[in-house]
């Protein structure tokens, strides 16, 4: 009886899912080899693979912790300005620069959760939605350092990848590809194991968490503070791809710290493949709707953006893999 | 008997009232303690200080001598001390196991809390819903299940806020042997109910509230004949028939 | 001296605006608990009706600015009515995202309507002013604070004494409550919701004499508005236009001191410091 109630949950996957797993990998490893690796498919899927990582990074905290941050432009820019100024500076690899961002990030974290950490829902967007704004005008000011509005390019070497730069597109695939697994794992374990649960109980009743002994602050911070750095890894990730970068773009709300929420939304909150299945469909539309319609009609793609936003929420707040389910299931039902 | 628990001045207002005041006890290790009172008298807030989530307005409080008044739940958590909700606050999407188990992760790893966890839920006889949703239980499922939750985090004190309220006579005597059993492990408890039969029959001296004051303090027999208790009660007890569910 | 004093009744002057525009802002959440994200884009709404109003008609914006009110009013109402209604229930993240969508739609759809253009109306006040010792008073900065300070005026009588205005409060003080007396809590909604964008829409109006208009204006006002409303407190109308008075003053002095850039800087870290330090707000306990 012990046994039958002890069968642990999440610690093991299901071996069907395994499979699928396994599979879904393997397509992402071949798909590359198919594609030009100078083309603009193989960028719009690095770009999806980058989004699905930062998504996913935020979904430690917007999904686990319910801590809504509409501020994690701030955590991605530094990532991103820390690496690309230690190289430009002092000709640092771009990997040390990232530990740095890491660390900056880390930092910039706990100094915001100290004082806000009591903050809920409202409140604590509100802060971090500050936050943001705070680094992107910092960036936009401090001229000396950051290039100011002009924005930054990272210094052209030749491929190699202790320099982390390259030619073609396909190597930074693969990195963002790693970087996905790597965050997505991280994400598993931390749902999986003590600290998920902690937080999963503070989300629920953080009374009652706390009076069976749950330390709030310390679990929220943990959080945080991995989601942060994360986040600041991948800015030095988006930086190395892109070249160039400006504080309005890197620091922005729209373009940075909404559409991290809005990948983990749209794909469902919390759940481990949510931010994969909602970058996969936000960043093609977004790529599509731009290359579309941007010259035509200034403002349409954006505004498309948010009636998607809305749409999700009044329809299917869950997000698209409690859509996908319930389909599957109707679809089933109707086999029988 | 050595004090496990003692309790001094301990004081609360909200704005203009005093929800609890001036209130000193001792509680001996291995006790069942009663505590009675009329609705509103603060049987709640007192536990809530107790347990820290209520800051006491003044007061000390003393577990195995030190001081934890002020501190934050989970730290009077570790320290031994923790309780469960008049108004059941189960984490309601998680598993009756992930909510009994949240409990153990206080001293121990997932793996040992779900250990313990299978182990109490089978001791409180809720085995058989282990993987139901918390919040798709009957209430006197939930009431089990915050008990059993709290038991999780190995309390040396263990207040329990009306847990009995709902259920039926059979049920609320597999609860009193229940209790009878958790206190012959040496757990020290302090009981708040409305079931007179239930606070009589369980505990060995009761602390009786009202409007925030201690106004009696004896054994069961004692506390029902005092006149300060009858006069707090007046009333209270024709509605002790029907109107407690 | 006369450099902080003029840099006082400017602060002052702008800061009544501030109190106006955010007023709605807090009497949307006051009343039903949702926090606003696109609320700013209602100004930015309330700047093109009464631009158009003026090019089309020939209304001064500050007539125009009742034409906006009530445009934008009707506007709110069927907002609330169709996207607002159906998540006052629902969790915070789909609250907070379902506005953030709305500011992206409103935003972008100016621009598609509009253009990115800039406009400016011109009256014959625009470069006035009045000189009261070493003081300079722009006179359509003057204007507006006193458009705003009457519209203030108006909309505490209303929440006061009006029987809307009681039954809204009642709302939001307890909406169960309110219900059993017999309150149409869903229609005060509404009336909260189409007011409190109308509101901020009109301070839009009585800007127009001074500032120019493009779809990105709101923007600029975002944090802004919130550092407001926090200051005097999330949900206290009262506190809104203390919290704009300060707002304004804090802005006018940082400008003396700090480079043109870092101007904003000191509005956010403000905000950041009043939300961890007092999140219920400067003035708790003197409630709207
Ligand atoms: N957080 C709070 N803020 C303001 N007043 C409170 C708060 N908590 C309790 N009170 C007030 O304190 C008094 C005591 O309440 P409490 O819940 O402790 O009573 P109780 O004895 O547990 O009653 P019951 O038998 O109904 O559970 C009541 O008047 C209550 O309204
Ligand atoms: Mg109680």
């Amino acid at each position: 009886m012990t046994e039958a109630v002890a069968s642990p949950r999440a610690a093991a996957l299901r071996p069907g899912r395994a499979v699928l797993i396994a599979a879904v990998l393997a397509v992402a490893l071949a798909v590359p080899l198919g594609l030009d690796p100078q083309g603009y498919p193989i960028r719009v899927l690095t770009l999806t693979l980058l989004f699905a990582a930062m998504g996913q990074a935020w979904n430690i905290v917007g999904g686990l912790a319910n801590q809504i941050s509409l501020g994690h432009a701030g955590f991605f820019g530094i990532g991103a300005y820390a690496s690309t100024i230690l190289l430009r500076d002092f000709g640092l690899s771009p990997w040390l620069g990232m530990l740095a961002g890491m660390a900056l990030a880390a930092l910039a974290a706990a100094a915001l959760a100290v004082p806000t950490f009591r903050l809920k829902g409202h409140y604590f967007a509100l802060v971090t939605l500050a936050f943001g704004e705070v680094m992107r005008v910092i960036a936009n000011s401090w001229s000396s350092v950051t290039g100011g509005p002009v924005g930054l390019s990272v210094p052209f070497a030749p491929d190699s990848l202790w320099m982390f730069q390259f030619g073609a597109a396909r190597p930074y695939y693969y990195i963002c590809l790693g970087a996905l697994v790597a965050v997505t794992l991280v994400f598993w374990r931390i749902k999986a194991g003590a600290l998920g649960y902690r937080l999963r109980a503070i989300k629920e009743n953080a009374d009652a968490a706390e009076v069976i002994g749950v330390d709030t602050f310390r679990a929220k911070l943990q959080a945080g503070l991995i989601s942060a750095t994360l986040t600041a890894g991948l800015g030095t990730v988006y930086a190395q791809f892109s070249y160039f970068f400006d504080p309005d773009t890197i620091f922005g709300v729209a373009t940075i710290s909404v559409r991290m929420a809005l990948i983990a939304i749209v794909g469902g909150v919390g759940l481990t493949f949510g931010p994969i299945v909602g970058a996969f469909f936000i960043i093609p539309v977004e790529e599509f709707a731009n290359a579309a319609l941007a010259g035509r009609a200034a403002g349409l793609s954006a505004f498309v953006y948010g009636a998607v936003l809305i749409a999700v929420i009044l329809l299917k707040p869950e997000g698209l893999l409690a859509l996908f389910a319930a389909l599957g299931k109707r679809w089933r039902e109707r086999r029988r | 008997m050595s004090a496990i628990l003692s309790v001094r001045n301990l004081t609360r207002r909200f704005g203009g009232l005093t929800a609890v005041n001036n209130v000193s006890f001792d509680l001996s290790r291995g006790e069942v303690l009663g505590l009675i009172g009329p609705n509103g008298a603060g049987k709640t807030t007192l536990f809530n200080l107790l347990v820290g989530i209520h800051k006491p307005t003044a007061g000390s409080i003393r577990l195995d001598g030190r001081e934890i008044a002020g501190l934050a739940p989970n730290r009077v958590a570790r320290a031994g001390m923790t309780k469960t909700f008049q108004n059941v606050a189960l984490f309601q999407e998680s598993t009756v196991l992930d909510n009994v188990l949240t409990g153990g992760l206080l001293h121990e790893d997932v793996a040992g809390a779900r250990a313990r966890a299978a182990a109490i839920l089978d001791r409180v006889g809720l085995a058989g819903i282990a993987h139901k949703l918390a919040g798709d239980l009957s209430f006197p499922e939930r009431a089990r299940v915050e008990v059993a939750r709290a038991l999780c985090t190995r309390p040396a004190i263990l207040l329990l806020d009306e847990v009995m309220a709902a259920l039926t006579p059979v049920e609320m005597e597999a609860f009193l042997a229940l209790v009878r059993t958790l206190r012959a492990d040496g757990l020290t408890l302090i009981v708040v109910e409305h079931h007179m039969h239930a606070i009589m029959t369980l505990c060995d001296r009761i602390l009786v509230l009202n409007f925030g004051g201690l106004i009696a303090e004896g054994t069961p027999r004692e506390v029902a004949h005092h006149p300060a208790v009858i006069e707090a009660y007046l009333g209270k007890a024709y509605a002790e028939g029907g109107a407690d569910a | 001296m006369l450099q902080w004093l003029q840099a006082l009744v400017d602060g002052v002057l702008v800061g009544g605006v501030y109190a106006i525009v955010s007023s709605g802002l807090s009497l949307v959440f006051g009343i039903m608990g949702v926090v606003n994200f696109a609320h700013a884009e209602f100004l930015m709404v309330g700047m093109f009706v009464a631009w158009f109003a003026w090019a089309y008609l020939g209304i001064d914006p500050l007539l125009g600015s009742l034409i906006a009110l009530v445009v934008v009013f009707l506007f709110g109402a069927g907002i609330q009515r169709t996207l607002i209604r159906p998540i006052l229930k629902a969790p915070q993240v789909a609250q907070i995202f379902l506005t953030v969508g709305l500011l992206f739609c409103l935003e972008n759809g100016a621009l598609l309507l509009f253009g990115a253009n800039y406009r400016s109306v011109s009256t014959p006040y625009q470069t006035e002013s009045l000189r009261l010792g070493g003081i300079i008073v722009s006179l359509p900065y003057l204007l507006a604070f006193l458009m705003s300070g009457l519209s203030g005026g108006l909309l505490w009588a209303f929440l006061r004494f009006s029987r809307t205005g009681r039954a809204m409060r009642a709302t939001a003080l307890d909406p169960m409550a309110a219900k059993l007396v017999g309150i149409d809590t869903d229609r005060m909604h509404q009336i909260a919701f189409g007011l409190g964008v109308g509101l901020t829409a009109f301070g839009g109006a009585v800007i127009l004499p001074y500032l120019t208009v493009y779809p990105a204006v709101g923007a600029q006002y975002v944090v802004l508005m919130f550092t407001v409303v926090v200051l005097g407190g999330l949900g206290s109308v009262a506190g809104a236009a203390v919290g704009g008075i300060a707002v304004g003053v804090i802005q006018a002095f940082s400008a003396l001191v700090f480079p043109v850039q870092l101007q904003n800087l000191v509005l956010f870290l403000v905000f950041i410091a009043v939300l961890a330090l007092r999140p219920q707000g400067l003035l708790k306990g003197a409630s709207a």
